[in-house]
């Protein structure tokens, strides 16, 4: 049965790159997974890197590695704040692992308890999650 | 007096870099149109999350203690980045950068605390350490066409050693994009981050026009349901403290791409007059080798004429 739709608008620091009615958008905001659909209660989340499942109804869902960000829903309308927002197609698997193995050594050779190592670890969280999305596509 | 071979020479010379220049000033040109079309597209992204800080300070019981909101109780280290392009040839885009930035340095240390230098781009990194200055931290290889992600790198490199303890104040120096022709050395300091930058975004594009109705439709909807029918993940307090930083991220995104566009404009500009100056030369130079072709052949007839008179 096809569920009722709802506009999504997906915003970056470069743009708009996703904005269409969709019927169900599947994320993990810092608590967790979440899926919303329509008539979603108002929302204000924080998003942790993962894959953006937008389900347009029909076919595949439109899917994007997203970076951190965050997931505002008010009056049925959902707007999905990110700082990077890529085309799985478009993740270079070897460009992420030099990038998440520059960050592992950050970590180790920073200080516990520092800025710059939780600065680190999140770099180490992002390109996990965007390996993660670039192997499943 | 050069030889017709030298003025030809020459010409040919000027010709190549005046094909040179035109072809640098039109690829300027083009990204120039690139770079101003991606300020455009970082203000709704701006703009949204300026609405989304009010939204969470309003349901905020308080302000959380940020690191980056907290002045630091004596200023010992003052941190200046400097945000220069990789490239040359592109007037005075980035000496005019690094001149303000270390005026206002020997300013700093002549009130006593050290500076700690960061740069964008190479030119701004070379000429620091030309003038041996210690760059702290340096970011190049972007500055044609900078990514948020460079701008979250530098972003975080400087709020890691703000809320470490390795400077205490923040302050950047960019070139403001005001037109093709017209760039101009903008100063700002971006920590600490002040509260009332949080508070009403601080943005210089906050004025709401294109967001009127949106707004009205956001307040409808919150005043009826209540705050408390919002569902916040997480609190509203840590919201904040991940918003926070992204309106340093933000800045700095700005300046990389006001830079940009500034350094596409000021290319564009110098490689017009060169390619004007190369015209003129041309010129001058024709006129300088017809002249020289006429004083041979002229020289040659008289000799003609010479050798005639003498053999009746």
């Amino acid at each position: 049965m096809a569920r009722t739709k709802f506009p999504v608008e997906v915003l970056t620091p470069d743009g708009e790159v996703f904005s269409d009615e969709i019927e169900m958008l599947s994320t993990r905001t810092a608590m967790g997974s979440i899926g919303v659909l329509a008539n979603h209660a108002p929302l204000l989340a924080t998003l942790d890197p993962c894959e953006l499942r937008l389900f347009t109804g029909d076919g595949d869902p439109v899917k994007f590695a997203q970076g951190e960000g965050y997931l505002q829903v008010i009056a049925n309308q959902a707007l999905v704040l990110v700082e990077e927002a890529i085309d799985p197609s478009d993740l270079d698997t070897s460009d992420l692992d030099s990038k998440l193995s520059e960050a592992q050594d950050r970590v180790e050779s920073s200080e516990e308890d520092t800025e710059e190592r939780r600065r680190a670890e999140r770099d180490v969280r992002r390109w996990e999650a965007f390996k993660e999305v670039a192997g499943g596509s | 007096m050069p030889s017709q071979k030298d003025v030809k020479d020459r010409i040919s010379s000027v010709r190549n870099v005046h094909q040179i220049t035109r072809a640098m000033e039109m690829v300027a040109a083009a990204r120039l149109r690139k770079a101003q079309k991606r300020i455009e597209a970082l203000r709704p992204y701006a703009e949204a999350i300026r609405k989304m800080t009010r939204r969470a300070v309003g349901a905020a019981e308080s302000i959380p203690n940020l690191p980056i909101l907290e002045e630091h109780d004596s200023i010992d280290r003052v941190g200046i980045l400097l945000v220069t392009g990789d490239r040359g040839l592109a007037g005075p885009f980035n000496s005019q950068i690094v001149r303000a930035g270390t005026r206002r340095g020997r300013e700093v240390e002549s009130d006593g605390p050290s500076v700690v230098w960061y740069a964008s781009g190479k030119r701004g990194a070379s000429t620091l350490g030309f003038r041996g200055l210690e760059v702290a931290a340096s970011f190049s290889g972007f500055t044609d066409r900078p990514q948020y992600s460079d701008a979250r790198d530098i972003a975080q490199t400087l709020i890691a050693a703000y809320t470490d303890g390795n400077i205490d104040r923040l302050e950047i120096f960019y070139n403001g994009f005001v037109s093709a022709l017209n760039q101009e050395v903008r100063h700002e300091t971006l920590l600490p981050l002040q509260q009332a930058q949080l508070l009403d975004g601080g943005d210089d594009d906050a004025d709401d026009e294109d967001g009127g109705d949106e707004d009205a439709t956001e307040d409808a909807e919150g005043h009826d349901q209540g705050r408390s029918l919002w569902i916040y993940e997480p609190d509203p307090e840590e919201i904040l403290k991940r918003l926070a930083p992204d309106f340093v991220e933000i800045s700095i995104y700005r300046a990389l791409l006001e830079s940009t566009a500034s350094e596409h404009g000021a290319r564009m500009t110098a490689m017009r007059s060169a390619s004007d100056n190369a015209s003129e030369l041309l010129d001058d130079l024709q006129l300088e080798a017809n002249r020289q072709r006429q004083a041979d052949i002229t020289q040659e007839l008289l000799e003609i004429v010479a050798g005639a008179e003498a053999l009746r």
